[in-house]
């Protein structure tokens, strides 16, 4: 590199590294997000869009599912209409940035509660139960995560740690391909490039149940069952709050029957009741 | 994070990711520059059907990105039988791809070669594959030395893609390691610092490449 193009890529250098100084400085924010959202007057929220049925996009291209009409439950609570709500899209690394970035107000994305993840964004209390399952080709012959554990076998993971060790733990002798959409890890084991993929059980159960001639679950659970929350920045405790009350009355209390309602369209049965009290 | 402990803890992983990317897109580089020479040899050999085959097969690979074709060998391939690993298949779409822009950059060269030299080669007796490779290959690969330079960065970068498909290198990396820190911002300007790097290397050698060809020897000696 001559000396006339050290300058300009000096130059560049320079902008990425100013740039990186100037995001990672504290801006301190007097208002709380919440305040930001009802001025705004529409709420936005990160989601995936190939994870049925938690979001994804359906046959007329519609951002739809579970945790779509959670958001928009939520968009009901705050501005009472449901239509509030605007939803970026991002794939599975992306979450994060888009979190702390402050692109979006919050994230609801099948995302399950992890205590190291909760080192770098804050979790509400669980809106839905969740697990891991482990999707398979039919006639595979696979019936228990034993029968996975062999050299021969490849699984599909999301790219998050979490997946990797519980590979690691659970099937050690599989080998993994590690991708960033659950699309891409159903279509993994549709090419056959991977026999089984790990995902979400409402997911794993939703490809088996729509894909009856290709897929099966496995029905070993790959660990115990899970939270699945949202998530979003630290350190704002007003906006946490009134998430964490919503998400609570949801489950527990007024908007019992709203998520109800939402929980029955997607899963087709009962929610867990109110209380342990109450029949 | 101080970047000190964040090099000592992560640079092996983006070490690792570094090898990975300079290897394959050496590797995918050579074989693009080699297919975009066959290109242009049934261009020039095989007649108006030849020149017109190679046409439309530019034009395909203009006009669509070259994800879609990682994609493409990578999960639709099996369906046919064909299991390549996914750096083969990341490699080869590459390879399709930049072939088809280097082979173009060849033409343009081979338009600056005078028509007399064919006449010339013509006459001393070099068949048409002679002539190809003593005449045409030797001046349009000199001529084509900047763009091929800049046509192989574009690859380098076009390796990145590989990351859908489960490649364990430089963008995958970065990727797994925000979802592991959520520090995204450190980790992807580290990793746009090192492309820079590696396209500073080839940068290097594509001025070493011009040293090279455009030898003149010195005043004294003639």
């Amino acid at each position: 590199m001559g000396k006339r193009r050290l300058v300009p890529v000096m130059f560049g250098l320079a902008c990425m590294l100013s740039l990186l100084v100037a995001a990672g400085t504290a801006r301190a924010e007097d208002k709380s997000r919440l305040e930001t959202v009802l001025q705004r007057g529409k709420l936005v929220v990160a989601t995936f869009s190939t994870a049925p049925p938690f979001c994804y996009t359906d046959d007329k291209g519609q951002l739809v599912g579970f945790d779509v009409d959670i958001a928009r439950l939520l968009a009901k609570a705050l501005f009472k209409d449901p239509s509030k709500v605007e939803f970026v899209v991002v794939t599975a690394e992306g979450r994060w940035p888009a979190i702390e970035s402050g692109r979006v107000d919050m994230g609801i994305a099948t995302t399950t509660i992890y205590p190291d993840r909760a080192i770098r964004v804050a979790f509400t209390r669980p809106y839905v139960d969740s697990g891991v399952s482990v999707l398979v080709k039919k006639g595979l012959g696979t019936k228990s995560l034993a029968d996975l554990n062999q050299d021969k076998y490849t699984i599909a993971n999301l790219n998050n740690p979490q997946m990797a060790d519980r590979a690691k733990k659970f099937i050690p002798k599989t080998k993994t391909l590690t991708f960033d959409t659950p699309a891409a890890q159903v279509l993994a084991v549709r090419s056959g490039r991977a026999q089984a993929a790990q995902l979400d059980t409402p997911v794993a159960d939703w490809y088996a149940a729509t894909n009856k001639d290709e897929f099966e679950v496995i029905p070993e659970l790959m660990g115990y069952s899970q939270n699945n929350a949202i998530f979003l920045k630290h350190g704002d405790f007003v906006w946490w709050h009134w998430l964490d009350t919503a998400v609570g009355e949801m489950r527990t209390g007024s908007y019992y029957g709203d998520y109800s309602e939402i929980y029955q369209k997607w899963f087709g049965k009962n929610p867990p009741p109110q209380k342990f009290y109450i029949r | 994070m101080s970047w000190w402990r964040w090099f000592s803890v992560y640079g092996p992983t983006y070490l690792d990711g570094l090898a990975a990317t300079g290897v394959i897109a050496a590797a995918a580089a050579v074989c693009a520059v080699i297919w975009g020479a066959l290109l242009l040899l049934v261009r020039l050999e095989l007649g108006r059907a030849g020149a017109r085959a190679v046409d439309a097969y530019v034009q395909v690979f203009r006009n669509t990105p070259v994800l879609l074709w990682i994609y493409l060998i990578y999960f639709a391939f099996p369906l046919v039988g064909l299991t390549w690993p996914a750096v083969v298949c990341g490699g080869l779409a590459l390879m399709l791809q930049n072939g088809a822009y280097i082979s173009e950059i060849f033409r343009g060269s081979v338009k600056a070669i005078d028509l007399v030299q064919f006449d010339a080669a013509r006459s001393i007796g070099l068949s048409s594959w002679a002539t190809f490779r003593k005449v045409v290959l030797p001046q349009v690969l000199v001529h084509s030395l900047p763009a091929l330079g800049n046509q192989i960065i574009l690859l380098l970068k076009d390796t990145s893609l590989l990351s859908a498909i489960s490649v364990a290198e430089l963008t995958m990396n970065a990727k797994l390691l925000t979802e592991q820190t959520g520090a995204a911002y450190e980790a992807f300007v580290i990793v746009a610092v090192l492309y820079l790097f590696l396209v500073a290397i080839l940068e290097l050698g594509v001025k070493w490449a011009r040293h090279a060809v455009s030898w003149r020897p010195p005043h004294h000696a003639l």
